[in-house]
């Protein structure tokens, strides 16, 4: 599928946001396939709107090779790769699934999502009833693809959404304006005003922040937010919101330059 | 129990197994490679990775090991053994290559004989590589156990008259053993970085050995009588050492994760050749240049420290010990993974039982394979010997390599529609057949012993086969 077809949604109350979006999103969700994580059906009800890839991967040793393991245990991960599309089809949407096995779990993700153009990324965490999404902006987001997900996740459906810039004392980054910037895309693509919260705060660790503000929210959007040398020694920002949150964070990625 | 799809009906073992295909060997593109089922098989290996892998298991010997067994043996003429090696394994590297590029799968050497020259070739070969592998494994497992008992030496513990080589190398040998079969996060990165520690202090040492050598810092060296004992001594010699050459075949058994393969795979096997030989040659060049040859071979397998102790004072020699600990235990450890590979390969192929290829369910990785690799070394460690060791391992990978090369030009002359290769040998038939003949021609050189091990092993191979798998096909088998 590419990536400007037109947004497939039948429901009528949807509509009248699906027509600004810009860009479908396409969200990747990748899955330890064999370790039994799963996919709560709130969860997958929530991304339902958008269109959906599930990458369900295993990990191996290195000692161990790919194709060993994929002659031991591909069976397994097609049926519960299965048993997840089928988690999405009953919130009636019909996903793309893929299966790979690998030594590089971050390697993989990261083909999977260049190859079927996906505009975000699950990073997974047990989730409920979701209705409230925090957004901690802090520069590092494409506007027009963040604008196109909530639109597209939200419109539709209840729930509120928080816009939240937050950045370092120092940063030379405009928080206030990036914010009201979202807010007007977001009135833009039909996200109803009174819906919305729109803020912006300063803080010395603005990822440690992020992790103790999620546990009121039940998912978080934002940025990959890559600081090279960092993300290199304790991981991207987002990965490390996802290891402290409870919420599922979903990580919109970078257009491709 | 797998979900490849069975070959063919008639292509059954003993008990009633048959050849597994889990993809085709030509569904590689770039990063992965698609099942029948089409689940991706993720490659991860770089160039750099590939390289690693090479570098890193042949290193281990040719510097650490050899220098005093072959100055022994040729004099200075050692040099020119370990260039014999080195032209002789470029020769099979190239053929290699090639095979490789066409088809990337784990399993290397096995794989294309099979594929190329039918089963019985094939199940020689395959389980032939899985015994020359442990014999390597054990050769460098008792060279870990010499620099070991020397570092303990070195440390003022009383080691003198015990015989501490042999219980060192076997309790190293249990714990790498150990070690891989609970999974080890980061054992590439960990062994990338190895390689590059080891080749910083070799060529520090080396680049000062050398200039030295040459007189830059002083008078050269009264140069010692190049071919002392007369010229078949270095042949001798170069079929003693050329287990120094082994590892670039190690490259392609792990073909299967090479990321880009039609590049990386001859880049990574005839980089990392070249980058060894080079290295020995000048290795043999200063270590003869400081002590000659007489003393040189009284040190035995730890030499070079005694070398890196006439330029560097205690602290070099300290640093030389390190760097051959860590080398002989990166060559045994890439050695016991290639030889769980090896495994993996033939038991897909059902010419063992295909329980070898079983992964463990709490850990996942090939307990069967690795305890197949780990097990029968232990056994060969205690042996101790550490010239049969060597000797055993060459010739048993120089058979595989003579044979690969007929592979090549047996592909070539009727080329299957499926046979692409990225890389193609120039002058393939003079190439190959060159290589075939100097690989079979170096055993000749070896000593009797370790010719009829070689031979029996082989024969030993010949019959499994034929009790077991007889009725399995793999000639143009995909």
């Amino acid at each position: 599928m590419t990536a400007d077809e037109p947004n497939t949604s039948s429901e009528s109350d949807r509509d009248a946001g699906a027509r600004a979006i810009r860009e479908p999103p396409r969200i990747l969700v990748p899955v330890a396939v064999l370790e039994g994580e799963a996919l709560s059906e709130p969860l997958a009800a929530f991304l339902a709107p958008s269109e959906v890839v599930v990458l369900g991967y295993h990990v191996l040793p290195e000692q161990t090779p790919t194709e060993q393991a994929s002659m031991q245990f591909e069976d397994r991960a097609q049926a519960a790769i299965e048993d997840i599309a089928e988690t999405f089809r009953a919130a009636g949407r019909d996903v793309e699934t893929r299966v790979a096995f690998t030594h590089d779990r971050d390697q993989t993700v990261e083909r999977v999502a260049e190859d079927v153009g996906a505009t975000a990324v699950l990073l997974p965490n047990p989730a409920g009833e979701l209705r409230d999404v925090l957004v901690p902006i802090r520069g590092a987001v494409d506007p027009d693809r963040l604008a196109d997900l909530l639109a597209t996740l939200l419109v539709g459906g209840g729930g509120t959404v928080t816009l939240w810039g937050v950045t370092k004392p120092d940063a030379d980054f405009d928080a206030e304006a990036a914010v009201a910037d979202a807010r007007e895309l977001l009135v833009d693509r039909g996200m109803a005003t009174e819906r919305m919260l729109a803020e912006a705060t300063t803080s010395e660790s603005p990822v440690r922040e992020i992790i103790e503000r999620s546990a009121d929210y039940d998912v978080v959007v934002m940025g990959r937010g890559a600081e090279p040398v960092y993300s290199a020694l304790f991981g991207d920002p987002s990965e490390r919101v996802a290891g402290g949150a409870v919420a599922p964070v979903i990580v919109v990625r970078d257009r491709e330059v | 129990m797998g979900t490849g799809t069975d070959v063919g009906a008639e292509s059954t073992n003993l008990a009633g197994e048959s050849p597994e295909q889990v993809a085709e060997p030509t569904a590689a593109e770039g990063e992965t490679t698609v099942t029948e089922e089409g689940s991706e098989l993720e490659r991860t290996i770089g160039l750099t990775g590939g390289i690693a892998i090479g570098v890193g298991t042949m290193i281990g010997a040719g510097i650490f090991v050899f220098p005093g067994l072959a100055a022994g043996r040729a004099g200075p003429a050692a040099a020119g053994s370990f260039a014999i090696g080195a032209v002789i394994a470029l020769l099979v590297a190239l053929p290699a290559s090639e095979l490789a590029t066409a088809m990337p799968k784990s399993g290397g050497g096995y794989y294309f004989i099979s594929r190329g020259l039918g089963a019985l070739p094939g199940a020689v070969v395959g389980i032939s590589i899985w015994l020359g592998l442990v014999f390597a494994t054990a050769f460098y497992l008792v060279g870990f156990g010499n620099y070991a008992a020397a570092l303990l030496a070195e440390a003022g513990v009383p080691v003198e008259g015990v015989p501490v080589v042999v219980p060192l190398a076997l309790l190293f040998g249990v714990a790498l053993t150990a070690l891989n079969l609970v999974g080890t996060e980061n054992a590439a990165k960990l062994q990338n970085y190895v390689v590059g520690l080891l080749l910083t202090i070799l060529v520090v040492f080396l680049g000062y050995g050398g200039l030295d050598a040459l007189g830059v810092f002083g008078a050269p060296s009264a140069p010692e009588r190049f071919l002392p004992f007369g010229p078949l001594p270095m042949f001798t010699t170069a079929a003693l050492v050329f287990t120094s050459y082994l590892g670039f075949a190690q490259v392609a058994t792990v073909a299967g994760d090479i990321k880009n393969p039609g590049r990386n795979l001859p880049l990574a096997m005839v980089g990392s050749v070249l980058i060894v030989g080079v290295l020995y040659v000048v290795t043999i060049f200063v270590a003869t240049s400081a002590f000659g040859s007489d003393p040189l071979s009284r040190f035995g397998e730890t030499a070079i420290v005694e070398v890196a102790r006439s330029y560097f004072g205690n602290v070099g020699a300290l640093a030389i010990l390190l760097a051959g600990l860590l080398a002989t235990v990166s060559s045994a450890n890439a050695s016991i993974l290639s030889t769980s590979r090896a495994v993996f390969a033939v038991s897909k192929d059902a010419l063992v039982p295909k329980v070898a290829s079983r992964l463990n369910l709490a850990y996942g990785t090939p307990h069967v394979a690795l305890a197949m690799a780990g097990g029968p070394v232990l056994v060969l460690v205690a042996f101790g010997e550490v010239e049969v060791l060597a000797e055993v391992a060459s010739f048993l990978h120089l058979v595989m390599y003579g044979l690969l090369c007929v592979a090549l030009i047996a592909m070539r002359r009727d080329e299957p529609e499926w046979y692409d290769p990225d890389f193609r040998v120039p002058a393939y038939r003079a190439v190959a057949g060159v290589g075939a003949v100097a690989s079979f021609g170096l055993i000749a050189f070896m000593q009797r012993v370790s010719q009829v091990i070689g031979l029996a092993i082989m024969l030993a191979a010949a019959g499994w086969y034929k009790y077991y798998a007889s009725d399995v096909q793999l000639k143009g088998v995909l």
